[in-house]
Parts: C-alpha cells; structure tokens; sequence
C-alpha cells in the first residue's frame, strides 16, 4: 500500500530531474572559430582607416608600344634594374631598314643632281655653241659682203630692185642669227640657274629628312625605359604581336622607397591633415606592419575603385588619396599589394554631433 | 490537517490518479510548446550566437534579421574602422547564390563570404580540413548536415550511387567553378536554406554584380570599451545601425515573430494547455469534492471553519498538482531528447519550467476554488440527513 503512494511521487520528483537537466544542457553557445590570423589594430586613439595598395615611389609606368608590330627581342628581366634609355624590348623593323637603301639611293640621287647643275656649263658643250657663233658670224659677213656688191653698183638699174631688198634682208637675218648664236653661247657659259640649283637643294633637303625619318621610324622599334627603375611586371616575348597604345606590356617602377596609398572616404576626408602619422598593415598577418612617412595628399577627390579583381570597375563612393611611404626592405610586400592602413587624427569620427 | 486532507485525497485512488495525469498532461502541453516556440526563436539568432567573434554587428537602418540583404558600400568599413573604441572590424557578405551540384541538381544556397585575412565569422566547428583551407584556389565550406541532406548525391555520378557531398567535390556557383575544401558544422538555424562560407573577395566575384554588396560588417570593441557606447558613436558618425549580439538577435527574432505569425500560433496552444488544465483540474476536483460532501459536511459539524476547508482542498490541489507537473515537466524534456533527434527546434530553458508550474498551479487553484463553492455553502446538517 505504501510502495504504491510512492509511485506518483516518484515519477514526478525523476521528471523533474530530467527537465532540470534538460534546462541546464539546454545552453548552446559554441565557442567561436578563432581568427586565422591578427586582425589590423592602428595603436592610435583616434584614427582613419584606409584601403592601401603599395606603389613605387615612381609610381607604376606602364610601358606600352608606339606602334603595333611583332616583337624582336626582349632584353628587359623580370625585377632587373634598367637604367634610363636603356632598351627594354625591341620591335621587328625589317620592312623599314629595308625602305632605307631606297631611301638613301634617293638622296644621293638628289646631290648628284646638284652637283650636275653646279658643274654646269659642261666643257664639251662650248666649243659647238662657238662654233655656232662664228658660224652665224661667217653667213653674217656673207651676207654682208653680197648686200656691198650691189649698193656698190653706179648704176642702179644693173640688178633689180628686188635683189637688192632680199640681200639687205639677208644681212638682217644673218645678224638675228648672230645675235642667237652668241645669247646661246653666253648662257651655255653663265652655267646653271639659280633657282634650279635652289630647287636641287630643297630634294637634297627631302630626301635627307626621308632618310631621317624612317631612322626615327626604326628607332622607335625600339622600346626604352623612360625612367631608372626595376621591371615589375613582363608581359611581351618574341614573336608576339603588340598592339599601340591597347595595354600595357612591360611595368616599371622606382623602389627606392615604397609608397602606399591609401583611399579615404569622403566622409572622412576632412580629418586627416597634411604631414599625419600613420601605419600600413600586411593583409593576412597584423602583426607585420611599419610607421608612414607622409609623402602628400593627392588634391582630387576621385571616384573610389572596387579592388574586387574583377573586369567590372564599380564606383560607388569618391576617396581621397592619401600618399606615404616607408623603405622598401620594412616590410615583405610587394608593388600593387593592398594594405591596411590607418592615418592618426585629432578628431572623432562625427565629432560634432557627438557632442 | 494536511495528513487528513492527503488522506482523503489518496484514498480515492482512481479520482487521484486522474487529477495528477490530468495536470501532466496540461503541464506537458505548456512546457513542451513553450520549449519548441523558445528553440524556435533561438534558431532565428543561432548565427548571431555562432559568430561569436563578432561584439557589434553593423548593417544598413533597413536590415530586418539576419538573413536580409541591403547591402551597403564598401567603404561603410574604413569608416567603421575609423571610429574611436573599434579594435577592428572585417566586412561579411551575405547573398543567395544558385548552385549546381555533381549530380545536376539545382538549388538555391546562402552565401556566406567572411574576410579574406583573418577569417572572422568562419563557422564554429570544422568536422573535415580546417579553416585556413577556406584560402585554398575557389575553395568553399559546406555544412555537414546540409551536406547529408539538401546538398547530398541523389544519383549516381562517376559510379558512385547516392552519397553526401564531400571534400573535393566541384560545384557550379552562379556558373563559377568552386571546390568543396571543408565540412563544417554550425548551429540549426531558423532560415532552412544551405549555407555555404567562403572568402569575401571570391563571394564579390561570385556574387550578380551590383554596386553595392557588403551586407554587414561585424567589429570587435576595443579593450574596455562598452560595446553599447562604441555602437551609439558608429550609429552616430554614420547612417548605418549597429547593434550587440543580444541586441541584433531580438531584431532577427522580433521580425520573424512578426511575419511568421509564430507567437500567436504557440501563444494559441499554450493558452489551451491551460485550459485543459483548468477544466481537467475542476472537472477532477469538482467530482471528488461532491462524492466527499458527506465528510466535509461532517467536519464542518465538527466544527472546522470555511476557510480551514478551503485550505484543506488547496492542499490536495496543490499537491496534485505538484506530482502532476513534475510528471509533465519530465514527459516534455524526454520528449524534447527524442524531437532533437528529428531536427524539431526544443530549447527549453529555466523560466519555461519555473512559469509553467507558477501557471499550472494558479490554473489548478482557481478549478478548485470554484469547486469548493458547493461545500462552502454547506449546511453541516446535510450529514445528519439520509
């Protein structure tokens, strides 16, 4: 009789029991995954945040081709140091040098020419035109002595009065002649004209700047460093083709120092002030990071560029540019990697309606 | 008193048993859907409470819960990282994404893309590879249990028949190649949708494009810092909302007790667990105290007061009760173990138990004060009757 009264009892004081524990098994919180690595902490009280990305002091040169053609040779190096001029890669100039011979057979051409016209007059052309002379000179005096013969005559009817008319001609066209004759001679003598030899001194002048031009024209085959500097990035072997002006083929930069910058938005563009503190952080590890040296503040505000990686540029908000740099051997980074980096500031973030 | 009452009430053996499996069955009702409304309500922050790296949770004004997407610029987070009393703070996106799977199955997944540098917001636990793999070419996590079950082989692919999904599979994300590189486990989740994790930066390149994508930004206080103080300055500086654990996860779980309707239907049958109580209780006490009129008739011509017979019955009750509630708490909690098993939300915490018994008590003593009407009335001349 007592055994059963207990069971109600019983029943209910072990359901108790196992809601108790139900109740006090029933808290799930997991612990959290831990951080794979250290998150970027600025070590400043007040500060703006930043997305870097490392340039080189230079800035990054794109070196793109002036003309498109098929590349040579390639003489840059992947991280070689180039000095300024030095040749980076070379385009295929064959058809130009090619052009050259021709080129230049038309200069000579050109001076040969002037010096035909200032060796005028030629030696062997004299003596016929003198001899034309004296020959019209000769039928001059021909004529001359026939038109004496008969005005010399007492009797004027002895010979009609037309053959004295075509002797008195006859003189008169002898000393035309004459007087041809010699005008040849004398500007046979008088050699080359000079305007010819001006005109023959303008096509020497032509085919120089031809000749000069096409040397240009193969120069520019050849690609140089515009600056001294380190080859970043090589994007060209022999055998391809390049287009002007479409990409860029080879990347050049001064790393004498790094420098980082870093975007600010808008927002906060007003706090960060000229010559501020600041410190970059490696993606990935927070513990590596180095003091800034302020180098400027880019004055335009530019629309701010997604580093998603992908094709599609999106803007959504406008930075301000910040530019600092730090030696090249602080830190393991390198040219076009992004940084965290936050700028020391004196005032709050929306300081004004905080207070 | 107490003794004779407990007599009394012992001594009708079927009325008693009835009355206590009565109450357990109320008690069972109430505590039971209480605890599965609670674990349901649980779910709808169990991210919150998984990432718990995270001290401050910053969003756009409009974010609803924590599954909403009104993603906002990207450069909300310098400005983040830029307020006084952040230590740091790392962007999270948050998108569906469709995926295919080996088998050629289609589904729709939530996207989960945590920063690339320090991984914060990686999901708790890793049962295969770790999390540092989530860096590896394309690479992806899926949940184990969404691995098993949404996202497992249906068919055969490459003669294997039906498995679940495993490290090294291939999946097409929004027509992107991605390789399985990990399972990890999470908490059960109200939203039902597999969620994948990968990196934030191939999440970007993954997800449609837009000009927005950053859906939420979680921060870290610094030392010393009050989380509430640091979120009133960001809420402050910028136009976006900033929110503790707690205080986003009664965001998450005030939304979808809005647009689920889930209260009312919880509140409805909990409401009936107490009237089941209550008529249970009266019914069961009301038939005891009739067939027991002669003696309590009898005591009250031995002369016990109206209000030493109003305790005697509140005792009974009381006690009744008491069994009855204990039987009750247990069957929801065993029943609870079991639901689990079957994935059913059950989280039943200490105030479920403490109110439950409060309300079933009050439910039981108010039946019996009703009950004892009848022999309050009483003209204790009644046993010298018949």
């Amino acid at each position: 009789m007592k055994l059963r009264r207990l069971v109600l009892p019983l029943l209910s004081l072990a359901g108790m029991a196992v809601a108790a524990t139900t109740v006090i098994s029933a808290n799930t919180h997991k612990p959290p995954a831990p951080l794979v690595s250290e998150p970027a902490r600025s070590g400043f009280a007040r500060r703006v945040a930043g997305a870097g990305i490392v340039e080189s002091a230079s800035e990054n040169v794109s070196v793109g081709a002036p003309v498109s053609a098929l590349v040579r040779e390639v003489r840059a190096q992947r991280g070689e140091r180039v000095a300024a001029g030095a040749p980076l890669f070379a385009l295929d100039d064959r058809a130009l040098k090619a052009q050259r011979g021709s080129r230049e057979a038309a200069l000579r051409a050109a001076r040969s020419e002037l010096a035909r016209l200032e060796a005028l007059p030629r030696p062997e052309d004299l003596p016929p035109a003198r001899a034309r002379v004296d020959g019209a000179f000769a039928t001059l005096e021909h004529a001359r002595s026939e038109l004496g013969m008969v005005e010399a005559l007492i009797d004027a009817r002895a010979v009609s009065h037309e053959t004295v008319l075509q002797r008195r001609n006859a003189v008169r066209e002898a000393e035309a002649a004459h007087a041809v004759a010699k005008a040849e001679l004398e500007r046979l003598e008088a050699g080359a004209w000079e305007a010819d030899l001006e005109i023959a001194r303008a096509s020497i002048d032509r085919a120089q700047a031809a000749v000069a031009e096409l040397d240009t024209e193969i120069e520019l085959r050849t690609v140089r460093a515009p600056i001294a500097g380190t080859v970043l990035q090589l994007d060209v072997r022999p055998g391809e083709y390049v287009e002007a002006g479409s990409r860029r083929y080879l990347v050049l930069g001064d790393l004498a120092w790094l420098h980082v910058r870093a975007d600010v938005d808008e927002n906060d563009a007003w706090r960060v002030k000229p010559g501020a503190k600041a410190r970059a952080f490696v993606r990935g590890n927070g513990e590596l990071s180095t003091d800034l040296e302020f180098v400027r503040i880019d004055p335009y505000v530019l629309p701010k560029r997604s580093l998603t990686g992908d094709t599609l540029e999106r803007v959504d908000t406008r930075v301000l540019q910040v530019v600092f740099r730090f030696p090249t051997d602080a830190l393991p980074v390198y040219v076009g990697q992004q940084m965290d980096v936050y700028i020391e500031v004196s005032e709050a973030a929306g300081a004004k309606a905080g207070r | 008193m107490v003794r004779t009452a407990l007599e009394m009430l012992l001594g009708d053996r079927l009325k008693y048993v009835g009355l206590v499996v009565g109450l357990a069955f109320a008690a069972l009702l109430i505590t039971q859907q209480a605890s599965i409304f609670s674990g349901f309500m649980l779910r709808t922050g169990a991210w919150i409470r998984d990432t718990g790296q995270a001290d401050l949770w910053i969003m756009d004004r409009e974010t609803e819960f924590t599954d909403d997407r009104k993603p906002m610029l990207d450069s909300a987070l310098l400005r983040v990282r830029g307020i006084d009393g952040i230590d740091w703070a790392v962007p999270l996106f948050k998108g569906y994404v469709a995926l295919r799977l080996p088998d050629g199955r289609r589904r729709n997944v939530r996207m989960l893309g945590i920063d690339d540098a320090t991984l914060a917001g990686a999901p708790p636990e890793m049962v295969e590879g770790e999390l540092a793999d989530l860096r590896r070419d394309r690479g992806l996590f899926v949940d184990v249990a969404d691995a098993a079950d949404d996202l497992a082989l249906r068919s055969v692919v490459d003669g294997e028949g039906p498995r679940p999904l495993r490290v090294g599979d291939h999946l097409d994300v929004n027509d992107h190649a991605m390789t399985v590189v990990g399972l990890s486990r999470r908490s059960r989740e109200f939203f039902w949708d597999p969620l994948i994790v990968t990196t934030y930066q191939r999440a970007l390149q993954v997800a449609p494009h837009e000009r927005r994508l950053m859906a939420m930004i979680i921060a870290k206080v610094a030392p010393g810092e009050d989380p509430k103080l640091v979120a009133q300055r960001v809420e402050r500086s910028t136009d976006l909302a900033a929110y503790t654990p707690d205080e986003f996860e009664s965001v998450s779980t005030d939304f979808v007790m809005r647009k689920t309707g889930i209260l009312e239907n919880f509140g409805i049958t909990i409401a009936l667990g107490f009237v089941i109580g209550v008529l249970v209780a009266g019914q069961m006490l009301y038939n005891f105290i009739l067939e027991n009129q002669r003696a309590f008739a009898a005591m009250k011509a031995m002369g016990a007061s109206n209000a030493r017979i109003t305790k005697m019955v509140s005792v009974q009750v009381l006690f009744a009760a008491t069994l009855g509630f204990g039987i009750g708490v247990g069957l929801a909690a065993l029943s609870g173990k079991v639901l689990e098993r079957t994935g059913l939300a059950f989280h039943m915490n200490w105030q479920i138990p403490v109110y439950g018994a409060l309300g079933l008590f009050a439910c039981a003593w108010i039946a019996a004060l009703f009950s004892i009407q009848r022999v309050l009335r009483l003209d204790p001349a009644t046993v010298f009757k018949g």
